[in-house]
């Protein structure tokens, strides 16, 4: 093909590549879901707009929106952990077992450390020794599932409780602002500062075209592995707002929380083959999911469809998204 | 001892031979050319060097001392960048994020945006000439940016490492002459300033204008280095391809331009007012057997006419007839059914499964033809990839590697070969020849002139105005995604063509 010399008729065509290239499109589609669901639930739940509705809304999205986060990073770096979830509860339980002799501080860095470990045993198997990381991370989330229950077995008589300043504070207000809020807020803004580093752009480029960013001398191994460490240590502190929002820890929660970390980055307009999109859309997707919940415990439906809707979104979801670049490489 | 040595140099591919003992040297201030026909190794010499692909044996010296390049990193610091044929850019990051893709400006681990913009923008300045003034656009993802642009880009990207050693590999393959010319003056300025440039071209006019000494490659193979200056173009194409080739003027001479005339009344192809985003009120009509030149400036709208008669672009008005039946084609498929095929200039993105054998890649736009009752059969298939490969002499090792371990220039003619196979009415072809060697060249021009023979007509987008006037009966001049002029007869001569191509560029 001969160089375009740029006319100026294609400067606007190329304004309208560019948006759809950097994936603005499906995040108004995740706005829009996001209104839909609100306005819904306003229609449907007449305690919606209750003090204690949303306080309990936003306590119960900060375990996925943690969670969600550190998928984001991994997927934008062309990998994906179908393990997170259950990082997130190994992080849960080894936190509340040592928080009574340890204390408060010592045991969150233990509950941090286990899921930073999980993620660079994960990063090391797919990154170093090359597995798929699908067939990788499916595999590893046994291994932790068997660590979780190890640790604390179900049914303990006496099971270990998190302080109660914790369970308290986190339904709490600060400024008349629910401090779950807050915690939303921060993740979102470290994600911004994530965002920044020199590494997030080594990721979105390993993502986007890893053989490039190779010949370009990008450390294509070591970005992937520290992918699945950021993932692994968001996850803890998603089990950290679990252990708050319960005051113990299940060994056998949190699995549910891979596949709904999956469904919201794919609503927030993150491509799964990496490269494209981000965590901001990811909160906004998990928002989305979390209002869906909200509403279906409004319309008191059969218990537990959460995870079938999760799955249907993810197709949904990805279908829309196909459908969208197909578009795209129509014009 | 010379600033780069490369000796023993062996690379293969399962059972083909990339590199057999090749070897190469080259001083400081020079322009090194590294030649050889599609497939002789060029680029798996370039990627030695640049630490992309692991070598089996190699010993290479930089300033006469042993150097191990095991990894891109290692290249880098020893000065060494490329342009690599196939690009290394991430489309969804913007122009910036690509030109320092690895050694941004950092603090405390964060990027300082503003600092890598100002260096991106002082760096694209050097190449404004090449886009008429215009900067490219600092902060657009380069994916939305043209093949030409991209290229720009990759090479800016390469300069922006300060290299000692540039590898220039096909780097002006994409760029049509005005931009060759920027980048002709930036090597130059690279060699004044001390700097090894290797450069890789299939045009040799450019490797006499730019280059001093040249290396040959014929199948892995050193077959000569020489001096530029002392060696006639005949002489550098037997090194390349072993015996000479026929240039393009003489596969095309004798055309029976008389019988033409009296089969434009009957048209083939007629296009009447076809109007799309990028193009304006087209109309042209191609006999059968006629081959129909697309010339103009790069990019005004050539490539769109031929997208839009392949109905990759919505069209927003006109009438498409062949053989006097309508064939407005909404999508590709109905195209292709209408005895449409389009050989598109980027083959990486439109021409081809990159992750699929050679043998599908060749047979799948005709496997319809050939299934019976909806069944192929694999003998059947193979036999007609085999025969694509014949005519167009295709380098590969088995049907069933996959098609992006051939040469680029191996692949560009899988791209045409698996049109071929259709037996099209309408050929559409998209700068087909970029990237290929004399004799593939030669060989393609064949296949074009056997195509008009069997009454195809031919509609030839080219960034090679040589084989425009070459190869066309007539030529229409776009500009701004209109045709300007068309000539035919005694008008066809370059200055014609380069006059009316500008003519209308005052404004
Ligand atoms: N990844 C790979 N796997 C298998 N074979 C390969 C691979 N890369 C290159 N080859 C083979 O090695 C040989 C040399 O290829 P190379 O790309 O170096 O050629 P080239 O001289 O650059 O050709 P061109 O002018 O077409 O770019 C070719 O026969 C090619 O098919
Ligand atoms: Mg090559």
């Amino acid at each position: 093909m001969k160089t375009p010399t740029l006319p100026p008729t294609t400067t606007l065509l190329r304004d309208a590549r560019t948006w759809l290239l950097q994936g603005r499109l499906p995040i108004t589609t995740a706005i829009a879901l996001l209104l839909a669901t609100l306005f819904a639930n306003l229609v449907v739940a007449d305690n919606f707009l209750t003090a204690f509705n949303i306080r309990s809304i936003f306590a119960n999205v900060i375990p996925l929106a943690a969670v969600a986060v550190g998928q984001t990073v991994i997927v934008l770096g062309r990998g994906i952990d179908l393990s997170i979830g259950v990082i997130a509860t190994l992080s849960s339980v080894v936190t509340v077992s040592v928080v009574e002799p340890w204390g408060l501080p010592a045991a969150l860095l233990a509950g941090l450390a286990t899921g930073a470990a999980c993620g660079l045993v994960n990063g090391l198997l797919v990154a170093i020794v090359r597995l798929q990381p699908i067939v990788a991370t499916f595999a590893t989330s046994f291994v932790w599932a068997g660590l979780a229950l190890y640790v604390l077995p179900p049914g303990t008589a006496a099971a270990p409780r998190m302080p109660d300043v914790i369970v308290l504070g986190y339904r709490d207000t600060l400024l008349g602002i629910p401090n779950a809020a807050w915690l939303l807020l921060l993740i979102g803004l470290s994600w911004l500062v994530l965002k920044r580093t020199r590494l997030l752009r080594h990721v979105y480029a390993v993502g986007g075209d890893e053989q490039a960013a190779f010949a370009t001398g990008v450390r294509v191994a070591r970005v992937q592995v520290l992918t699945y460490v950021i993932g692994g240590a968001y996850a803890a502190i998603g089990s950290f707002a679990m252990l708050a929002n319960s005051g113990s820890a299940d060994a056998l929660a949190g699995g549910g929380l891979t596949l709904a970390s999956i469904a919201a980055l794919v609503i927030g307009g993150t491509r799964l083959s990496g490269g494209a999109g981000g965590a901001g859309g990811t909160i906004i997707g998990v928002l989305v999911l979390q209002l869906l919940t909200s509403l279906l415990v409004a319309l008191r439906p059969p218990t537990d469809v959460r995870q079938l809707i999760d799955g249907l979104l993810v197709i949904l979801a990805l279908a829309l998204a196909g459908l969208w670049s197909g578009r795209r490489r129509g014009r | 001892m010379a600033f780069l040595e490369m000796r023993g140099v062996d690379k293969r591919y399962g059972g083909v031979v990339a590199l057999d003992d090749a070897s190469l040297s080259a001083e400081r201030g020079e322009v090194h050319g590294l030649l050889g026909a599609n497939g002789s190794g060029k680029s798996t010499l370039n990627k030695i060097l640049t630490g992309v692909v692991a070598p089996d044996r190699a010993s290479i010296e930089v300033d006469g001392a042993d150097t191990r390049i095991d990894r891109p990193q290692d290249a880098h610091h020893r000065g060494i960048s490329a342009v690599f044929q196939e690009l290394s850019l991430v489309p969804d990051l913007s122009v910036t994020a690509n030109i320092v893709l690895a050694f941004e400006s950092t603090r405390l681990g964060f990027v300082q945006r503003r600092r890598d913009r100002e260096r991106a923008a002082a760096l694209l300045e050097r190449f404004a000439p090449a886009f008429h003034g215009n900067t490219l656009p600092l902060q657009a993802p380069v994916g939305s940016l043209s093949p030409g642009e991209q290229q720009i880009v990759e090479i800016a990207k390469a300069i922006a490492r300060e290299p000692d050693i540039l590898v220039l590999d096909e780097a002006t393959a994409s760029l049509y002459s005005a931009q060759v010319e920027v980048v002709s003056a930036v090597v130059r300025e690279l060699r004044a300033a001390g700097a090894l440039v290797l450069f890789t071209s299939h045009r040799l006019g450019e490797i006499y204008d730019l280059c001093d000494r040249a290396t040959v490659l014929r199948n892995g193979a050193v077959a000569g280095a020489v001096e530029l200056a002392e060696t006639t173009e005949a002489e550098l194409v037997e090194l390349m391809v072993g015996s000479v080739t026929a240039p393009a003027q003489e596969v095309v001479e004798g055309r029976g331009a008389a019988s033409l005339e009296a089969a434009r009344d009957v048209p083939r192809l007629e296009v009447e007012g076809l109007t799309t985003d990028r193009l304006q009120d087209i109309s042209c009509r191609v006999a059968a057997g006629e081959v129909l030149g697309l010339g103009g400036l790069a990019g005004q709208g050539q490539s769109a006419l031929l997208n839009a008669l392949f109905g990759a672009v919505r069209i927003r008005g006109g009438s498409v007839t062949i053989d006097g039946q309508p064939a407005l084609p909404r999508r590709p498929k109905q195209a292709v059914d209408h005895g449409i095929a389009l050989v598109p200039g980027n083959r990486g993105r439109e021409g081809l499964f990159p992750v699929r054998p050679i043998l599908e890649n060749l047979t799948v736009p005709s496997m319809r033809g050939r299934a019976r009752f909806g069944v192929l059969s694999d003998a059947a298939e193979r036999a007609a990839a085999v025969r694509a490969g014949e005519q167009l002499q295709i380098k590969y090792g088995s049907l069933d590697d996959g098609v992006m371990t051939l040469s680029g220039g191996n692949q560009q003619k899988v791209v045409v070969g698996k049109w071929l196979l259709t037996d099209p009415r309408v050929v559409l072809l998209d700068d087909p020849t970029k990237g290929i060697d004399v004799r593939a060249k030669a060989e393609l021009y064949e296949v074009i002139t056997a195509l008009t023979e069997q009454g195809v007509a031919v509609l030839l987008n080219s960034s090679d105005d040589d084989e425009l006037l070459a190869l066309s009966h007539r030529v229409l001049v776009f500009f701004e995604g209109r045709v300007v002029s068309e000539l035919s007869g005694n008008e066809l001569t370059r200055d014609r063509l380069v006059a009316d191509s500008l003519q209308v560029a005052a404004t």
